[in-house]
Parts: C-alpha cells; sequence; structure tokens
C-alpha cells in the first residue's frame, strides 16, 4: 500500500482533548437521552389535546434503542480501544434522534397512516372543537347551539374522551422500526471491525473491480422487480450498494491517480483515464435504469469530489470543472420548462434533442422547481397524462373544464394542486408555518405532508421546531462533514484517504440536496436524509458509512502516535511529495 | 415508573392546566435549547485543537524559510480537500438563507404563495378546529347574528350564514381572496403563534375568535337586496358624521355555502359577463356621469369659485380648437342661459360643469380628488393600473383592510392633458371614467359631515370613527348640502318626481342623478365568454410582428347605467348612499326610486331623526337669469 507521509500539516495529539475522550462524548448522549424523554412527553400531551392517545409502549421500545447505542460506546472505547474522533459518532446520534422523535410524532397521529384519513381528521378536529366550546362559550351562546349551559371554564384534558393507541407489545417486538436500529448498529459495529485492519483495507483496495462486479448482479435483479423507482412499498433496498461503488472507485484512483498525472494539454493518457471512467460509469447504468436520479446525483458529486482530490495539475483540474459545468449546463438548460426557454431566442430549438432524451420525470422535477406554484399547460407531455387521468375519473370537472378557457384554467391549477405539486407545495406551507421556533412538538400538522418520515422527514422538522430545529440539523450536517474533512486530511495513504472523502461526500451530498430539494434551492430528488430518515434502508447504510469513517479516524490517530513515537528516529526517508 | 406517571399526572401547576399547549410547547423549546448547546459544545470540541502548534519539527528540517517550511506540509491534495470543506459550509449556510426565506418573507412579498395559501390544508384544518367569532350585526343581538354555529343532533357543528347571499361579498369564502370572515378571524396557518410564543402567555386561540359586532344593519341590507333584485348593479350606504357603513350589497351575488363546493366556485369564477364574485360597490369601474359634478362642485367650493357663472347655450361649449362639442342632455335645443352653481346642479347642466372643470385646472381638481381619496395621476397608462385602496379604511387589523380595499377611483389630472380633457372631466366622461359606487358614497359623504370631514369608512361598531381628509369647511358643506338638496326639491330638480314620497313622508334630503353610457364587450351566449376576433399585426414586409385576440366590443348598443347618490335628512344627514344599476337606462329612472325606497325604509328603522334644533344658515339669493 503507498504511504505516503503529511506528517506537517496534521495534528499534534492530545489524547485528553474533548473529540478524543469517550467520557465526555458518553455524557452527551446522556444529555440527549434526557432531551429525547422531554420530546416525547411533549408528543404525548399534544396528541391529547387532540383527542388521541399516543403509545407509550411506541415511546419505551424508542427510547430503549439508547441502550444499545450506549453499550456501542462502551464497546468501542473499551474493547476496541477507539482512538479516533469521536464527533462523527456524536453528531450522527444527534441526528439520529432527532429523526426519531420526528418519527414517532408523525406515526402516533391516527390520520398519517390511516386507511380512511377523512374520518380521522374529522375525529381530532371534533374534539378540538368541543374543548374549545366548552372553555369559551358563555352560558347564553350554549345554549343556542343546544348545550348544556354551563359556564366557560377551562377543561381537564385528561378527562375527556379520547381514541385509544392500539400498538401492542408484540407490534413493538415485530416492528421494523424496532429491528432496523439494531440491525444498523450491528452493521456499524461489522464495517468498524472489518475496516480497521490494514489486511482487509488491502484486499479491498486490490479487488476493487471484482467486488463492483458483484454488486452489480443484485442490482440487475432490483431493475428487474422494481417500477418508478421504488421497490417493497416505498423503500430503496439498493442504496446499501452504494459503498462496494465508492470502494472500487476510490481503489482504481488510488492506483492510478500518479499516472493521471501526466496529461497533455490536460487530459491524460487514455490507457489511464478509460479504465477510470468505466468504473466511474458502471453504477450508473442500474440507477438510471432504476430511475433513481437522486443517487445518481451523489454518486456523481462523490467521483467528482474523489477526482478533485487526486488531481494535482492546474490544467487538468480547470478542464475537469470545465467540462463537469459545460455538462451540467446543458441538461439544465435542456429540463428547463418550455417557457422559461422561450425568453432566450434559439434557446428551444437548441435544447430539443436534450430534452427528448431526458426523461419526463426529470423534466417534471424542473417545473416544480422554478415554477412550482403554476401549473404547465395541458398540453405539455409529462403532465397531458396525469391531467387526463384525472379529468376522466371526475366527469364533472372533465365538464367544466369543457365549458371555457378560464375555467379549464382553474381546474388545471386546482388539479396540479391535488397531484403532483401536493407533496411540495404541502412541505413549503409547513416550512412557513414553523416561522422560528417551530409551531411546537405535536402542534403543527406535518401530517398532511405524505412520506413526511422518510424523504421529507426536514420539513415536518421546519414545521414543529422551526428555523431552530433546521439550523440544528444542517448544523449537524456541517460538523459530521468537518469531521470527515478531518479524517480524511490525515489519513496516511491514499486509499484512505479517498474512501473517507468519498463517505463524506456521500453524507454531506445526500443531505444537501435533500434539504435543497425540500427548500427549493434545488429540484426534488427522491432520496432521504442521512441518519435523520429511519425510512428502510438509509439507515443501515448510514451507520455502515458511519462505522467505516469511524475506523478510518481511530487509524489515523493510531498512526500519528507512531509517527510520534517514531519522530525521534524516522523509519526511513521522507519522500516529501511534489508541491505546485 | 417515573416515566409512566409523567405521561399520565396532568400538568403539575394550574397555569399550565388553563392553557395546555403550553407544556408540549415549553417542551419543544427545552429540547431544541438542549440540542442547540450539545452543537455548540461540538463545534467548540472541534475547533479547539487547531490553534495549538502545527508541525512536528522532525518532520521538516529547520533550517529552510518559513514560508517553505509551510509549503512542505500541504500538498494539493489536502487543499483540495479544504476548499470543498469550505464550499460545502457555505453551500449549507446558504440553504439556511432559503430556510429563512420561507419563514419570514414568503408570506408578506411572494405574490404567489399568498393568493395560493387557500391550498394549504392547514388553514382548512385550522378553520376546522377552531370556532370562530360570531359576527353580529348593528344591534349585536345573538340571535340576529349574521354568522353562528349551529349543532346538529349528531354533534356536528357547522357554520350558518341566515343572510347568505346578501353578505357573501363582504365575508368572502375560504377560497379566492380574503373576505372579512378570513380577515377578522385571522384563519392563516402563519398568523398562529410560535411555540416560543405560547410559552411566552399568547394563547394558541388567538384574539380574533371573540365576537364581532358590525355596523351593518340586517334589515336596511336586506331591504337592498330586495331592491336590486333582478339587476346587475350595487348600493353602498354610510354615515356621514361616523363614516359607518350601514348597507353594501352587490348584485348579483352568490351563496357561501355553494361555493364550497369546488365545481360551483370554478364556474362561478368562469363566469366573465355576470361576475357573480366580484363586488361591484368595492371592486368594479363604472364611468360616472353626472354623479362626478358633485366633486367638481367640492372642487369648486374648495377652489372658492362657488359663485362663478357660466353661459349655458344652445350652441353648446367648445372647449377648444378640434374637439367635439359639449352639449346638455337634451341636445342642442337645451338652453339654460347664465346660471350659477345651484341651478346647473339641479337641472344637471353638462356645459357649466365642463366650464368649470376648465376653469379649475389640472392643480385644483387634483387636489380635490385626493381630498376625497381618488387617486389623481399623470398619466392614464398608470391611472388604469387598478391598485387597491386599503388605507381608506378605519378597521382593526391590516388584514381586514386589506379584505375590503375597495379599487382605487382615478382621475388623469397630468400636465398634458388638454383643456377638452379638463371640460370632460368637468362633467363625469373622459379621464373621470374610473369609478367606484364606494368612491361615489364616499364623496357624497363628505358633502354630508356636517363639519365637512370626510371620515375613514368603517365596518366594525366598536371602532372609534376616524377622519380621512377634511375636504371643506363647514360652510360649504351647509351650502353644498342646499345645492343637492335641489335635486330632489327643486322645481326643476331632475330627481323631483321620483322623491315625491319622501318628501310626502317629512323627509328633507338631497341627491344627484347620473346617467353613463359605456361599450361593453359582446358576450357568447352560451360560454358566458366576451367573443374575441384574432388580429393580425404585420410590419412592412407582410411578416407577421404579433397575433393576439381582440374582444369585439358593442358598439351599436352602449350599456346605459343610471347612478343616483343620496344624502337625508338634509340638516343633519345620517345616509349618504350610492346606488348604480347597469343597463338601468337614466339615473333618475333605475337608481333613484331604489334610493328613495332605502331613504323611506331607514326612516321605518328609525335613522332618521335629524337633531331638533338646527339653525339654519341664512341663504343666499340665487340670482335668476333668463
Amino acid at each position: 500500500m503507498r504511504r505516503f507521509h503529511s506528517v506537517a500539516d496534521a495534528e499534534p495529539i492530545d489524547v485528553n482533548s474533548m473529540k478524543n475522550r469517550a467520557s465526555s462524548h458518553l455524557l452527551i448522549i446522556l444529555i440527549l437521552f434526557g432531551l429525547e424523554i422531554a420530546g416525547y412527553v411533549a408528543v404525548h400531551r399534544a396528541g391529547l389535546l387532540r383527542g388521541y392517545e399516543t403509545s407509550v409502549i411506541g415511546a419505551v421500545r424508542d427510547l430503549i434503542i439508547f441502550l444499545p447505542l450506549i453499550g456501542t460506546v462502551l464497546w468501542l472505547s473499551r474493547r476496541k480501544r477507539f482512538a479516533g474522533n469521536w464527533v462523527l459518532f456524536t453528531t450522527a446520534i444527534l441526528l439520529f434522534s432527532v429523526g426519531m422523535l420526528v418519527q414517532y410524532r408523525l406515526y402516533s397521529d391516527p390520520e398519517y397512516n390511516a386507511r380512511n384519513k377523512a374520518a380521522a381528521r374529522e375525529e381530532k378536529m371534533a374534539a378540538l372543537r368541543t374543548r374549545y366550546i366548552l372553555e369559551n362559550y358563555d352560558p347564553q351562546k350554549k345554549q343556542l347551539m343546544g348545550l348544556p349551559a354551563t359556564p366557560a371554564q377551562p377543561v381537564d384534558i385528561d378527562s375527556l374522551p379520547r381514541r385509544p393507541a392500539n400498538y401492542s407489545l408484540w407490534n413493538a417486538l415485530t416492528s421494523s422500526y424496532t429491528w432496523i436500529p439494531i440491525f444498523s448498529l450491528l452493521v456499524f459495529g461489522i464495517a468498524y471491525s472489518l475496516c480497521v485492519r490494514d489486511g482487509f483495507l488491502l484486499w479491498l483496495q486490490r479487488n476493487s473491480f471484482i467486488i463492483v462486479l458483484l454488486t452489480l448482479v443484485p442490482l440487475a435483479v432490483a431493475v428487474v422487480t422494481s417500477s418508478a423507482g421504488k421497490a417493497l412499498g416505498n423503500m430503496t433496498p439498493w442504496e446499501p450498494s452504494k459503498v462496494p461503488f465508492l470502494l472500487g472507485f476510490a481503489g482504481i484512483l488510488t492506483a492510478r491517480y500518479k499516472d493521471l498525472a501526466e496529461t497533455y494539454w490536460g487530459i491524460p493518457r487514455a490507457r489511464d483515464i478509460l479504465p477510470l471512467l468505466v468504473m466511474a460509469a458502471l453504477p450508473f447504468v442500474p440507477f438510471f435504469a432504476l430511475k433513481d436520479f437522486g443517487q445518481m446525483l451523489i454518486f456523481s458529486g462523490a467521483y467528482m469530489t474523489l477526482y478533485l482530490v487526486a488531481v494535482r495539475r492546474w490544467p487538468q483540474l480547470m478542464l475537469f470543472v470545465g467540462s463537469v459545468l459545460i455538462v451540467i449546463l446543458v441538461l439544465v438548460i435542456g429540463a428547463l420548462p418550455r417557457d422559461i426557454q422561450k425568453g432566450v431566442p434559439l434557446l428551444p430549438t437548441l435544447s430539443r434533442p436534450v430534452q427528448a432524451a431526458l426523461p419526463a420525470r426529470i423534466q417534471q422535477r424542473f417545473h416544480l422547481w422554478l415554477d412550482g406554484f403554476d401549473p404547465p399547460s395541458p398540453e405539455v407531455s409529462w403532465w397531458k397524462k396525469d391531467y387526463e387521468d384525472a379529468l376522466s375519473a371526475d366527469p364533472q370537472l372533465k365538464q367544466l373544464a369543457e365549458q371555457s378557457p378560464s375555467a379549464q384554467r382553474t381546474v388545471n391549477v386546482d388539479i396540479w394542486f391535488d397531484k403532483l405539486a401536493f407533496q411540495p407545495a404541502q412541505a413549503v406551507f409547513g416550512i412557513s408555518s414553523g416561522r422560528n421556533t417551530g409551531r411546537g412538538l405535536g402542534l403543527g400538522y406535518p401530517e398532511v405532508i405524505p412520506i413526511a418520515d422518510s424523504d421529507y422527514v426536514y420539513a415536518a422538522i421546519a414545521e414543529e421546531m422551526g428555523l431552530a430545529g433546521g439550523l440544528v440539523i444542517i448544523l449537524g450536517v456541517i460538523i459530521f462533514v468537518i469531521a470527515g474533512v478531518r479524517t480524511s486530511l490525515d489519513a496516511r495513504d491514499m486509499f484512505t484517504k479517498l474512501c473517507a472523502a468519498g463517505l463524506t461526500a456521500f453524507v454531506g451530498f445526500q443531505a444537501l440536496v435533500n434539504v435543497g430539494g425540500i427548500l427549493r434551492a434545488l429540484p426534488m430528488t427522491g432520496i432521504t436524509l442521512p441518519f435523520v430518515s429511519h425510512g428502510g434502508f438509509s439507515l443501515i447504510t448510514s451507520f455502515a458509512m458511519l462505522g467505516m469513517l469511524m475506523a478510518f479516524s481511530h487509524r489515523n490517530t493510531r498512526d500519528k502516535v507512531l509517527a510520534e513515537r517514531a519522530k525521534v528516529a524516522p523509519p526511513s526517508p521522507i519522500k516529501l511529495e511534489a508541491v505546485q | 415508573m417515573l416515566l409512566l406517571s409523567l405521561l399520565q399526572t396532568p400538568a403539575p401547576t394550574p397555569q399550565l392546566a388553563h392553557v395546555p399547549e403550553r407544556l408540549p410547547a415549553l417542551l419543544t423549546i427545552i429540547y431544541l435549547v438542549g440540542f442547540s448547546l450539545i452543537i455548540l459544545l461540538l463545534v467548540v470540541s472541534l475547533f479547539r485543537n487547531r490553534r495549538r502548534g502545527v508541525t512536528t519539527p522532525a518532520a521538516v528540517p529547520n533550517d529552510l524559510p518559513d514560508p517553505v517550511r509551510k509549503r512542505l506540509g500541504s500538498t494539493s491534495t489536502n487543499r483540495g480537500l479544504r476548499a470543498l470543506r469550505w464550499l460545502f459550509v457555505l453551500l449549507a449556510l446558504g440553504l439556511v438563507g432559503f430556510h429563512v426565506y420561507w419563514t419570514q418573507y414568503a408570506r408578506e412579498s411572494n405574490e404567489k404563495f399568498q393568493e395560493l395559501s387557500y391550498k394549504d390544508l392547514r388553514n382548512r384544518r385550522l378553520s376546522e378546529s377552531t370556532l370562530r367569532g360570531w359576527i353580529l350585526d348593528r344591534s349585536g343581538r345573538l340571535d340576529k347574528a349574521f354568522a353562528y354555529y349551529r349543532r346538529d343532533a349528531n354533534g356536528k357543528i357547522s357554520r350558518q350564514y341566515p343572510m347568505d347571499k346578501a353578505m357573501a361579498h363582504l365575508f368572502g369564502s375560504d377560497r379566492g381572496d380574503p373576505g372579512l370572515e378570513r380577515a377578522l378571524f385571522g384563519v392563516q396557518s402563519g398568523a398562529l403563534p410560535e411555540a416560543l410564543e405560547v410559552v411566552k402567555g399568547e394563547s394558541i386561540q388567538f384574539k380574533g375568535n371573540s365576537d364581532v359586532r358590525l355596523t351593518i344593519d340586517r334589515d336596511l341590507q336586506q331591504a337592498a337586496v330586495d331592491q336590486l333584485k333582478g339587476k346587475h348593479g350595487a348600493v353602498v350606504v354610510l354615515n356621514p358624521q361616523t363614516g359607518e357603513v350601514l348597507a353594501m350589497y352587490s348584485e348579483p351575488s352568490y351563496s357561501l355555502k355553494e361555493v364550497e363546493d369546488e365545481a360551483t366556485w370554478i364556474r362561478l369564477e368562469a363566469n366573465q359577463r355576470d361576475r357573480p364574485l366580484v363586488s361591484r360597490a368595492l371592486g368594479a369601474y363604472y364611468i360616472p356621469g353626472s354623479t362626478f359634478k358633485t366633486v367638481t362642485m367640492i372642487a369648486a367650493f374648495i377652489a372658492g369659485y362657488q359663485d362663478t357663472e357660466f353661459t349655458c347655450s344652445g350652441s353648446g361649449y367648445y372647449a377648444a380648437p378640434g374637439a367635439n362639442v359639449i352639449y346638455d342632455d337634451a341636445g342642442p335645443g337645451e338652453v339654460h342661459g347664465r346660471i350659477g352653481i345651484h341651478k346647473a346642479f339641479e337641472v344637471s347642466c353638462n356645459q357649466y360643469f365642463a366650464q368649470m372643470g376648465v376653469k379649475l385646472g389640472q392643480e385644483r381638481l387634483k387636489r380635490a380628488a385626493e381630498a376625497l381619496g381618488i387617486g389623481a395621476y399623470d398619466t392614464p397608462a398608470e391611472a388604469l393600473r387598478g391598485r387597491k385602496e386599503p388605507e381608506i379604511w378605519n378597521a382593526s387589523s391590516e388584514a381586514a383592510k386589506r379584505a375590503l380595499a375597495p379599487r382605487e377611483a382615478t382621475i388623469v389630472t397630468g400636465k398634458q392633458i388638454t383643456r377638452y380633457d379638463l371640460a370632460l372631466i368637468g362633467y363625469g366622461q373622459g379621464y373621470s371614467g374610473q369609478m367606484t359606487p364606494f368612491q361615489m358614497a364616499l364623496a357624497a359623504s363628505a358633502i354630508g359631515n356636517m363639519e365637512g370631514k370626510l371620515m375613514k369608512p368603517k365596518i366594525e361598531f366598536d371602532r372609534p370613527p376616524e377622519m380621512f381628509k377634511q375636504v371643506v369647511s363647514q360652510q360649504a358643506a351647509q351650502r353644498m348640502r342646499e345645492v343637492m338638496g335641489l335635486v330632489t326639491g327643486g322645481s326643476s330638480g331632475t330627481a323631483r318626481g321620483v322623491f315625491a314620497p319622501v318628501k310626502a313622508a317629512g323627509i328633507t334630503s338631497g341627491g344627484k342623478t347620473g346617467t353613463a353610457q359605456k361599450v361593453v364587450p359582446v358576450y357568447d351566449p352560451k360560454s358566458g365568454e366576451p367573443r374575441t376576433r384574432r388580429r393580425v399585426e404585420r410590419d412592412n414586409r407582410g411578416n407577421i410582428i404579433r397575433e393576439y385576440e381582440e374582444t369585439i366590443m358593442d358598439e351599436q348598443n352602449p350599456r346605459i347605467d343610471g347612478w343616483f347618490l343620496c344624502i337625508a335628512p338634509l340638516d343633519r344627514p345620517q345616509l349618504a348612499m350610492a346606488v348604480i344599476v347597469e343597463g338601468g337606462g337614466y339615473g333618475s329612472r333605475s337608481a333613484a326610486p331604489i334610493a328613495a325606497a332605502l331613504v323611506l325604509k331607514a326612516k321605518e328603522l328609525g335613522y332618521l331623526k335629524s337633531s331638533p334644533t338646527v339653525a339654519p344658515i341664512p341663504q343666499r339669493r340665487r340670482r335668476r337669469t333668463n
């Protein structure tokens, strides 16, 4: 394995500094546990206000997950003598617990996963109305409404009738929400233990190509069995395949990055760049077939990061960045909605081939991003089918639409907001109603946003915990990325450096793209927020990546300690890299 | 277990029990504060080591100069990583900016967001989960409420509107622009208090839920509805002394209950011929015709020209070279001779007021217009913009003002307008053709006020009256009331015959008739849309520059709208009224009878008790000329 010594810019080791001390992080996790209890109590009380009882068993189940978490901390620090950066772990647990609380709040709401949503909603509203009348109306009004003429007085919440939570112990024991976090912690442990060893990393580096090929096999199966970008309900079980692909790319880049430096006019030699391109292109094929464009974006981001990190010469860098920007520009312009393109002469004609090649879904997403509050005309190809389906489902609307152009316009707006624009629009309304400190846990209405617990969890957080809650998430991700980059910076060999950078890029990009899509800074993609979304395989992948990162961090500290001890007599003449 | 007991005992302190939302909100704040502190701790721990030493000495030889030592330490690889790290931090903080936009600015400045906020499901939840206050009429009696709740046998609670169609334009529905219902009871999801405010004590049952008592009189409003049945038009009745709105109705109207159904709403919105969702009193423009002479008269009194006399001859008034000749209503035959303002107003002489318009000029007309709340603009383009004028109202909140905001009536008084334009403005044509019935009622109200003030209109009973502007002096107002009295009481008043029953009932009144022709589009009888034809603009070579649809106007049959302004009783007016009937023909025949009927109804309801001791100001002798 090639090692190079970037000793000079490594931090001096202070084993007593906070980030390396397990006990202070254990304390932080215990404080998190206490805060979580406060959060769960809040959700429970707020549920009573709306006439339903949230499940105590579910709450206890969620809080008990902290036990294996603390167990993991103890295992890492005692058994494995972890000496790396604990900040990674604590930040991940911070994000994880926020996600857990929001998921509890959403799933205890009878409307969120009810089959008959209208009836559940009606019950909630009726409970609120009854309380209001009892508390505020004077006797004369009550009498006019046919109620007993009692004076207006505060009502004891616990005495009001309410719908019980039907979540039994058996449900808790067999639910996926119990087992997925535990499984994720197991995956974490396995990933950590494996990646700490020199031998394993060496094996990965040497066999990267075969690993990638092997990963393609289950993906091919997934392509055949999935539909519309999701399988097994709303899940994306192919998400963990990101990691082997990253390992493969990092492996090949490690082997060839020095050769890449020999460039002609900024372009490296074909025999060096081609295997790299093939390795980079391999994951795109199945993900394109699965129509999971979000993950493709994440891949592109991570690969670009790795290439940028490994490249050594300015012209190469400029050429690469330039060509990437041009490709993005072409794709974006091609995907822009027609009426924006009209503004520039010749643009519609030039972009037609791009538009024809782009899948309809991308055009749809771009329209939602730029012009989300305006429906496109019913003639537009990707909207036409949904529009006509909606009309044929409701003959009254169809009749109205045929009456006149302005009636058709109004019908179009209505269908738009009920179908495609529903989720993003409700999310934005929710964020706006959250304001600075949010509406309060359980006191907002995030349940109107579909899939609020995995894809749109940021919107739910922004509604109930406001700008402050959103800031907590974003700052948490920033801290994680900074710690991950620190791990990559301190790495002694190229493979570890690239892997750490790639994993950090995955987490960072995914968070950015997810939050950006919800906030309308970017087009929406179907990806989840790492660590915060508890849906399906997202958590398992995130913890696997965390395990690997922490393993790399531990190795860094171990190497530094070795170097410190050997600093009196360096093991070999230090090869200082040529600096540009 | 402690946990279970925490979940099951009622809230510990009596304060918290009263507003039960406080406990979850408080816990949320605690949660947020705790997490923020932890984040702060983590940030501190990340950066604490940075400031310590940088290099491990043995790695780099000491005899090299400092910059070289530093450069030898960092490789391009790490530089790239560092650059990317900062890029990421910047992008993430940029996202925070977007979040701030949505929470702070979108609600106010993003128009699409406001228009479409009725699609926000939260608003529907809020309106279903909280009970709005009851809307009471002038009497304040709960059993005569305009909007109240009823509970049926199953316990289902629903909002009832006994005078559904009569109050629809005022109350507004859940769709479209907010009316009084949504403005007073603030059912926007953004208006509710956030967690911090709930903890501090602001109740989640927002203050907007208390009952509201309007100034509208239930029976007078019903009379207005009956009078306008089968017609298209509007009635506005104000109290000139306080600015209270006693009745305001626009026909055709719609039913609030029926538009809860999506399809009905869409159908009504698309009906461009009748436009039932638009309040003609507040939001439709009409050519005022002779009723604008009221405004010209006000301008004359402000400028001190009230005693001017002009000649109204058979050959008409010729304002400027090349302009059309201005005749009186009966054509070249009608001759009044040399008359003063009293006679001119009584018989509605166009030539007099045209000449008065020219004499007043742009500046004085502008000053008078602004005193009355009419917008005076320099160019026609600005005047046609049709902005709303919420600032005219005396209301308890900005939302209420916006909900009731009339469209601003405008005139053009720029430097470039000609004498002919001024003449047209003087008698209510040309650039003064953009008036609303509400604005004309305000003009009448200024005259009706004992001190010559224009009071801001108000619809909430409990608000103290507020003045908009001091328009004219007390004496001038008195004289103008006498002039208006000639229209209904004088020997040649244009509404004398119609108001005979009013006089017979012992009520002194004053008014002004108005008639205006307006060319309107031809409507397709099946779809209700205006008929259009395609027009193509070509350049010299025959290439098409522009294609557009042009509405076909019905030049042969212009619509004749009838107006009537009215104040009663004359010595101390309690009513200032504006009535317009679209397509009704002459004002004296269509609008004046409606006004007369409403005055009689008001007397029946007890509004017209004038104060017993009002010494009439000695009248000037009117000079009669032949």
